[in-house]
């Protein structure tokens, strides 16, 4: 084995991707430092890890957020580098530049990189100055009254984005100038309490639009590749819930447009780091870009999926100064690949966070299957953290397979205790429309009736009941007409 | 003995009719024989219902089950006999949390009216925001918490004026 590339790195996050950060550095021999606010103490990424450093604060987020803290943490521990895995500060041009100054290496783009590209109005801008098509009518501004005029003089449909934005926080579709005020002061408020940052802005709205973004890999030098596409269309709240690579229906010749286009965009930006570079596809073919997130994205298990490459590593690489792992011609995609987040939340009740307590956790477990969770049995659900429990990533030979296999994954997967959304993506991934790959990210509400839950069999139902009545200890006692240690013999597994 | 299940809106009876030779209970007035029975506790178990096994999981929480069958999920409470709730005006007098959260924005203060589906207030939750609508057409009777506090779901956090009869 050749010497590590980095000794130690510490994985400024928590929750599934860090766990899945230190499962690379574990393979490439590299130490791992944990953070955690007091609450995540026994959280799985800090039993994960070879060290781990507390760090404090008024909520949870807030500890996460804490760039002095979380920069002391690796200088204390010797650290030297750190992974920001994706939401928290991994974004954030300040922690970037705090990271390098303490001598550190960020696994990720230079400060001003992240600043480029974090603003969706400068990184447009720069997109359009290279070639990347944007879509018509951008009114940036931070007076709401004045943006509400402007914005009912381009016409409707509008969407409402924060310019600091990601994640769909302060979005929304306005219809008619009566909703628009309501809809910009909820956008502007969010904006400002996520990214603190309160000027949004408007764009003319793609109806039936696809979601297609484009990994791609940069050296920093100048030299960039593509890993191809990943369709991310299946949305709900302005969040994905559903991705897949590669994306379904399209023809090759505008695949190969699209993929240049972000190589365009990220070699003409010097970019370092993997990337994804999103764009909004019309029915008519025309794409238009929306913005670069210049970290790991929580879909890039598709992309590995089909493409054989550990992203992980390959950030690692570059961050050090390895160049590219691979040159395009290189890059070949085997099958086809599915990831469905799983969540806690109420799909019958528009997709309501949920809390509890996972009281029992069951998960398949396949050669063609990643389940990338921090999810403990026992685990209380709260509203500290979003509300994304896990990922169910699988691959199959086509795209028929594989949404045949995650239908079955979905199916032999139980998260008891907490309501999620698992029963709802099987249907999703179930459906005529999905399977015909007739997607859209209004995908959710064209098909909301259809994708409710069926009516019950009455053979169910009493199977249902039957197994519910008799997990009751005391009507199990009963049944049995037998005392207890004779009622726990049966059919009974784990 | 006899359990009474909630599932949804509905309430089910299950009765255990004999223990032998096999199992039989009464669901809902259809008799039907348990030929395999599972144990009791949380985890992956079989029934064999009418000839029929089924694998299912199942986990215990208080007075409820959560089942996993068939690839669905079911969540089935036992209904107390003893515990008749329900005091208090309609369901649509009151405005409840649908998730725990806290208060972001009070659209319309006590005394003023509001349209049915009209953002009434407007609640964090999960970093999401998002906006109550009013449940029918009324007047504001109470705001029980103000911006910035928090609350449980299924809260009340305000109500409307009783509707009058009279027309």
């Amino acid at each position: 084995m050749t010497a590590p590339l980095f000794r130690k790195i510490l994985v400024a996050n928590r929750g599934e991707i860090a766990c899945r950060v230190m499962r690379t550095l574990a393979e490439m021999g590299i130490a791992s430092v944990a953070i955690h606010h007091r609450v995540e103490a026994r959280a799985r990424h800090v039993r994960m890890a070879d060290e781990a450093v507390e760090i404090t604060g008024e909520t949870p987020v807030a500890a996460h957020l804490d760039i002095d803290q979380i920069v002391e943490a690796a200088r204390a521990t010797g650290a030297d580098a750190i992974h920001p895995g994706y939401g928290f500060l991994s974004e954030n041009a300040r922690f970037a530049e705090a990271v390098a100054a303490a001598g550190i290496a960020f696994i990720g783009p230079d400060a001003a990189t992240i600043s480029l590209m974090g603003d969706k109005i400068s990184a447009r801008n720069f997109a359009e100055a290279n070639g990347v098509a944007v879509a018509p009518s951008v009114m940036p501004t931070d007076d709401i009254d004045a943006f509400v005029a402007r914005a009912e003089g381009i016409g409707f449909p509008l969407l409402i984005k924060a310019a600091a934005g990601g994640g769909g926080k302060g979005m929304s579709i306005v219809r008619s100038a009566a909703d628009l005020a309501e809809a910009a002061r909820i956008a502007a408020s969010e904006a400002l309490r996520y990214f603190g940052d309160g000027r949004v802005y408007a764009e003319t709205y793609v109806e039936r639009p696809r979601h297609i973004e484009v990994q791609v890999l940069g050296d920093g030098e100048g030299g960039a590749i593509h890993l191809f596409e990943r369709e991310c269309s299946v949305q709900r709240r302005f969040q994905k819930i559903i991705e897949e690579a590669p994306a379904a229906n399209l023809a090759p010749g505008l695949r190969e447009e699209i993929c240049q286009s972000a190589v365009r965009l990220a070699a003409a930006a010097k970019y370092r780091n993997a990337g994804t570079v999103e764009y909004i596809l019309g029915a008519d073919g025309r794409f238009f870009f929306l913005e670069m997130n210049t970290r790991l994205q929580v879909e890039h298990p598709v992309t590995e999926m089909i493409t054989g490459l550990d992203l992980v590593r390959a950030q690692i690489e570059i961050a050090a100064g390895k160049g590219l792992p691979l040159a395009q011609a290189d890059v070949a995609v085997n099958g086809h690949a599915i990831e469905c987040r799983v969540c806690a939340e109420d799909p019958d009740r528009d997709f309501m966070p949920e809390t509890g307590q996972v009281q029992y956790l069951g998960v398949p477990e396949e050669g063609w299957l990643r389940f990338e969770s921090a999810l403990d049995q026992g685990q209380k659900i709260t509203a500290d953290f979003d509300p994304m429990l896990a990922k169910l990533v699988v691959h199959g030979k086509d795209r028929g397979q594989a949404i045949d296999r995650s239908i079955e994954a979905l199916g032999g997967l139980a998260v008891l205790g907490v309501k999620t959304n698992i029963d709802y993506l099987a249907r999703v991934l179930g459906h005529d429309a999905f399977r015909a790959g007739e997607l859209h990210t209004g995908f959710v509400k064209e098909h909301g009736a259809a994708l409710a839950p069926p009516a019950l069999p009455a053979e169910t139902l009493a199977q249902v009941l039957a197994a519910a009545a008799l997990g009751f200890r005391e009507f199990q006692e009963l049944a049995l007409g037998t005392p207890e240690p004779y009622a726990a013999i049966g059919g009974w597994r784990n | 003995m006899a359990i009474r299940l909630s599932l949804g809106d509905e309430v089910h009876h299950v009765t255990i009719l004999r223990r032998h030779p096999h199992l039989v209970l009464v669901i809902d007035g259809e008799e039907h024989e348990v030929t395999r029975l599972p144990g009791a506790g949380d985890g992956r178990g079989v029934v064999s219902i009418g000839g029929h096994e089924v694998a299912f999981a199942r986990a215990t929480l208080g007075d409820r089950q959560v089942v996993r069958l068939g690839g669905r999920t079911f969540d089935v409470s036992r209904v107390d006999p003893f515990s008749k709730g329900g005091a208090g005006g309609g369901a649509q007098d009151a405005l409840k949390a649908p998730m725990p959260g806290a208060v972001v924005t009070v659209h319309r203060q006590p005394g003023e009216t509001v349209a049915r589906g009209e953002p009434l207030i407007t609640i964090e939750s999960m970093k999401l925001q998002t906006a109550l609508p009013a449940p029918r057409d009324g007047v504001v009777a109470e705001i029980l918490r103000a911006e910035g506090q928090t609350f449980e779901k299924d809260e009340v956090i305000a109500t409307l004026e009783p509707e009058t009869e009279d027309a």
